[in-house]
């Protein structure tokens, strides 16, 4: 019987392919997904660059040569600062200044390396051992996580003050353990800073890798002959590298686009060093685009910092995806590797543990400190409790403004987010449409972009041509762009739990009411969404949270218009010190009350939705 | 009811065919078996009836109507899925129910439907558990119910007894076919168990490598195997190999200088054709049955005690035969035997690749 008379060409085939994947809740699916990724994504960064090659209206390269070329930005000879000098009974840790540019790569760097050194040894430690108080350890050691926007760099510049700071009083003048006072201030200062707010974001990579390693594995190799560090170096680390390098990437770029850290500082301690960093040079250069605009050498630094960061992401993430070995048996249950040491040894863990602890969550403690006492003023100890700034979070008409602003455009970005995030989720996850892998890649690349580079690509993109004047226009009304913003950049969030959910669903589930007759769409509203919908919700409250502690594009976007502004700029002013001494405090009341939204939401997704809480990562 | 017509279904996935030109029509009312080995592309055919996939040339059609091009959900076929697929998140009743909703049957009728059909497939009572709170064996009575309640064109079932234990599945494959002779449904049974398919089936394709190699009722294909792949595949038996020297009535081969004859079950062997002789071995007697038979004289090798009878090896001129023999024949090892095997029980193939 004729096979042959009814082949069909390959272009017929395409077309009645594309005809059954495309029922209208797909096209609808993707024209959404691609709609909000093109105009709120795409379009601004394009802008971006094509502004940053313009010259007198020509193309060219004048703007990046200016700033390769000025010591201003990149400088291989010191330009300033101090380090390991001892002046008058004080040593200063300030860093060397290398220019803007270079200063950036290398407190990015430093930040990475020491990040990924502490994230790995104590991933091994948590990962490998038992010892006394490690239930504990597991929940307190992730307390830098929370969000405690530029008041936790303002803490550790006001503990390491050689003038009345807590750890020198402790240090130094109590226990008289150093030599000199320590001044830890300037790059140094963000080191410190970034390092410990990021390392538990290294650990958590590490330690997600490490219990993924079949434990046969490296029993294997012992059984051959290998121990102690072989066995570390030639399985254990090849094995959990990926994690690592996932880890390490998320921190460099954080470390980059970081604002929290130099506001801080310059809030704490007025050293201008705090400032010569890219990613608060393009912040500070919004505040004149309100007169004129912004200047085109920023727009350029903006550039080079989010070529930096979405190149070596792609890297990374490439290099991970060849480096990720599936473990071969998968699925089943496998006790891990955990040793119980001598008490003694137990004890020596858990005693460095609960220092590296103290010494990561010092910020944390100091904010509630800032909040609930007169800290701010008293000195070097805090003298006696007030209630006043939680009082004033109430009373205050503009901290009030702040929050309601926040939890408008949070919960508008999450709907939004949850609308269009199920939505690439479902098609990458499940269908097989042309531009599928496009859409997979578009999603992710948020995670890479500088949230500094994209306020200035909204700023330029939505401030000029068709959108000038209209309420999309940032120097109209910010905050349609703030609510985009958030979306965008927290999107990863919500398609990687939405993603994870409906992998977990057997496509037979969809197959079956098909057959049963169910069009695509009841398909879809009927058992899909009621299989995912534990993911989604866990997906909108991380994004929640997020969104209500984003820095970046909140000071800068957030900056153009008083009454639009966000809490998180609101702590900023407070920091900053524009506003009477002592305000510091009211945002530290705002940033424990983050704090408390964060832990509540955690809390739910744990134990409510029985969801892990999904970490950051590749 | 309808009868399912495949014609020139071809489909490939990148270079394996899943599917090469199959041409079946299964009637209606009949029950009707895949079988082959994993990997053969059974289930893709059926996924292709099913509209879960689509073909890359060919027709599906139902009773006259082409479908091919049709979505799954405008075939009212039903298929029960190797994993049953049921929604974990709905209740047992609403599973069943499922089908009927969407087809916007009244309330009260869906009730009444859903009761009977739980009865039906002995789950009374159950309506009210979810799909976690259930064994295997009832998941599997849901899954079918799933189907039943929207009386579907077509039933499929995909592997459905391969996650059940061997008592349950014998109980249920009677339960389904009972079932099915009851309701009288056109059903496509998917499975690579040849016991299960012979048990349960009026007619069977097997299948191989994307190719259906034999269509036919169990009796045919067991008996008249077209092709040394279904003849190995199918049974037990031992196979001689050897060179056709006359093909009349009987095929009669040259077997180490001993002619065997048989029967040519795929009538396509001349002279002088490398042939193997397929002998089953509950063909064998010990007693000469009277009409024409090969004869065979050797010694045993090995012997295992099945039950109603033993199973030995015998060692005939350097080939081993495999024979069962009534329970109490001595087979001690070295014991020497002389076996019969009727020339029109013994089935003479060319020797193909065995696939």
């Amino acid at each position: 019987m004729g096979g042959q008379g009814l082949k069909r060409t390959p272009l017929q085939e395409y077309t009645e392919r594309l005809r059954r994947e495309f029922d209208w809740i797909t096209i609808v699916q993707t024209l959404v997904s691609y709609g909000m990724l093109f105009v709120f994504l795409l379009a601004p960064l394009a802008s971006l660059v094509g502004r940053a090659f313009l010259f007198g209206g020509e193309f060219s390269l004048a703007w990046f040569v200016d700033i390769l070329g000025s010591p201003e930005y990149v400088s291989f000879s010191s330009r300033g600062g101090r380090m390991f000098e001892v002046v008058r009974g004080t040593m200063y840790l300030w860093g060397y200044d290398h220019g803007i540019l270079l200063n950036s790569l290398i407190v990015a760097l430093s930040v990475t390396i020491l990040c990924s050194v502490i994230g790995v040894v104590v991933a091994m430690l948590m990962g490998r051992y038992n010892f006394r108080g490690k239930n504990v350890f597991k929940v307190i050691i992730l307390i830098p996580l929370l969000a405690t926007p530029f008041i936790n760099a303002f803490v550790i510049g006001k503990m390491f003050n050689p003038r009345g700071g807590l750890l020198n009083y402790i240090f130094f003048d109590l226990l008289h353990l150093l030599p000199w006072r320590v001044d830890i201030d300037g790059l140094v200062g963000l080191i410190v800073a970034q390092t410990l707010s990021y390392y538990p974001i290294v650990y958590l990579n590490v330690l997600a890798s490490l219990n993924n390693i079949d434990p046969s594995l490296e029993e294997m190799a012992e059984n051959l002959g290998a121990r102690g560090l072989r066995l570390f170096r030639t399985i254990t680390l090849p094995l959990f590298l990926p994690g690592l390098m996932a880890g390490a990437i998320i921190t460099f770029i954080f470390s980059l686009e970081d604002l929290g850290a130099p506001i801080g500082f310059i809030g704490a301690r007025a050293n201008p060093l705090a400032k010569k960093v890219a990613s608060y040079q393009i912040y500070s250069n919004f505040a004149e685009a309100l007169a004129g605009g912004i200047s085109p050498k920023t727009i350029a630094l903006a550039l080079i910092i989010l070529l930096t960061t979405v190149v070596s992401y792609f890297i990374v993430k490439r290099i991970t995806a060849l480096r990720s070995y599936a473990m071969l048996s998968k699925g089943g249950r496998w006790s891990p590797r955990l040793r119980t040491p001598a008490w003694w040894i137990q004890a020596a863990i858990a005693l460095s543990m609960l220092v590296l602890v103290l010494f990561a969550a010092m910020p944390q403690i100091g904010t509630f400190l800032l909040a609930t006492t007169d800290w701010a003023t008293s000195g070097t100890l805090p003298k006696h409790l007030t209630s006043e700034y939680f009082v004033s979070l109430s009373t205050n008409p503009d901290v009030l403004m702040a929050i309601t602003n926040s939890l408008v455009y949070s919960l508008i970005a999450v709907f939004i987010m949850v609308i269009v995030g199920s939505s690439i989720s479902y098609i990458v996850a499940k269908r097989d449409i042309p531009g599928r892998t496009v859409l997979d890649a578009l999603a992710t690349l948020p995670v890479a972009i500088p949230g500094v580079s994209l306020a200035v690509g909204y700023f330029l993109f939505f401030s000029s041509g068709w959108f000038r004047g209209s309420l999309f226009d940032p120097l109209v009304d910010p905050a349609i762009l703030l609510i985009f913003a958030y979306s965008i950049r927290r999107l990863p969030f919500m398609t990687r739990s939405v993603f994870a959910g409906l992998q977990q669903m057997d496509k037979s589930m969809e197959e079956a009411s098909m057959n049963l007759g169910a069009s695509r769409v009841s398909t879809f509203i009927h058992i899909v969404l009621p299989l995912i919908v534990s993911h989604v919700i866990g997906g909108a409250i991380l994004s929640f949270v997020y969104s209500m502690a984003e820095v970046s594009t909140s000071v800068t976007l957030g900056a153009l218009r008083e009454d639009r502004m966000p809490i998180t700029f609101f702590i900023s002013q407070m920091v900053y010190g524009l506003a009477a001494v002592g305000s510091v405090s009211i945002g530290a009341a705002l940033c424990v009350m983050l704090m408390t939204v964060q832990i509540t939401a955690m809390a739910i997704s744990n134990y409510v939705l029985k969801q892990k809480v999904s970490f950051l990562g590749v | 009811m309808v009868e399912v017509k495949l014609e020139g279904i071809t489909k490939k996935f990148g270079d394996v065919t899943a599917a090469g030109d199959v041409n079946l029509t299964i009637d209606d009312g009949e029950f009707f078996t895949l079988l082959g080995p994993s990997g053969c592309g059974k289930t893709t055919t059926m996924r292709i009836i099913a509209g879960l996939e689509y073909p890359d040339a060919g027709k599906v059609i139902f009773d006259d109507k082409d479908v091919t091009q049709l979505p799954s959900f405008k075939r009212n076929t039903g298929m029960v899925f190797q994993n049953y697929a049921l929604w974990p998140h709905m209740k047992v009743s609403d599973n069943i129910a499922y089908g009927l909703n969407v087809r916007k049957t009244p309330k009260n009728e869906i009730k009444r439907i859903v009761e009977e059909t739980l009865e039906l497939v002995q789950l009374g009572g159950l309506g009210d558990r979810f799909p976690s709170q259930l064994s295997g064996g009832q998941q599997q009575r849901v899954a079918l119910a799933r189907v039943l309640v929207i009386n579907p064109a077509v039933l499929l079932l995909d592997e459905p007894l391969s996650n059940l234990d061997a008592k349950l599945r014998v109980e249920m494959r009677e339960e389904i076919k009972d079932l099915q002779k009851k309701l009288g449904i056109t059903t496509i049974y998917v499975t690579h168990d040849q016991e299960e398919a012979m048990t349960i089936s009026d007619r069977i394709a097997v299948q191989n490598l994307g190719i259906v190699r034999q269509v036919g009722t169990p009796h045919e294909i067991y008996n008249y195997p077209v092709d040394i792949f279904i003849a190995t595949f199918i049974g037990r038996g031992t196979i001689l190999e050897g060179q056709v020297r006359a093909v009349d009535d009987k095929a009669r081969v040259m077997v180490s200088g001993k002619i065997i004859c048989g029967v040519d079950t795929s009538s396509n062997l001349s002279d002088g054709d490398a042939a193997m002789c397929v002998m089953r071995p509950e063909n064998f007697s010990l007693e000469d049955p009277g009409d024409a038979a090969n004869v065979l004289e050797g010694t045993v090798e090995w012997a295992a005690f099945i039950g109603p009878y033993k199973e030995v090896k015998l060692n005939v001129e350097g080939r081993t035969v495999l024979v069962d023999v009534p329970p109490e024949t001595p087979t001690g090892i070295g014991n020497k035997l002389r076996v019969y095997i009727p020339h029109s029980e013994t089935i003479v193939l060319s020797k193909g690749e065995i696939a």
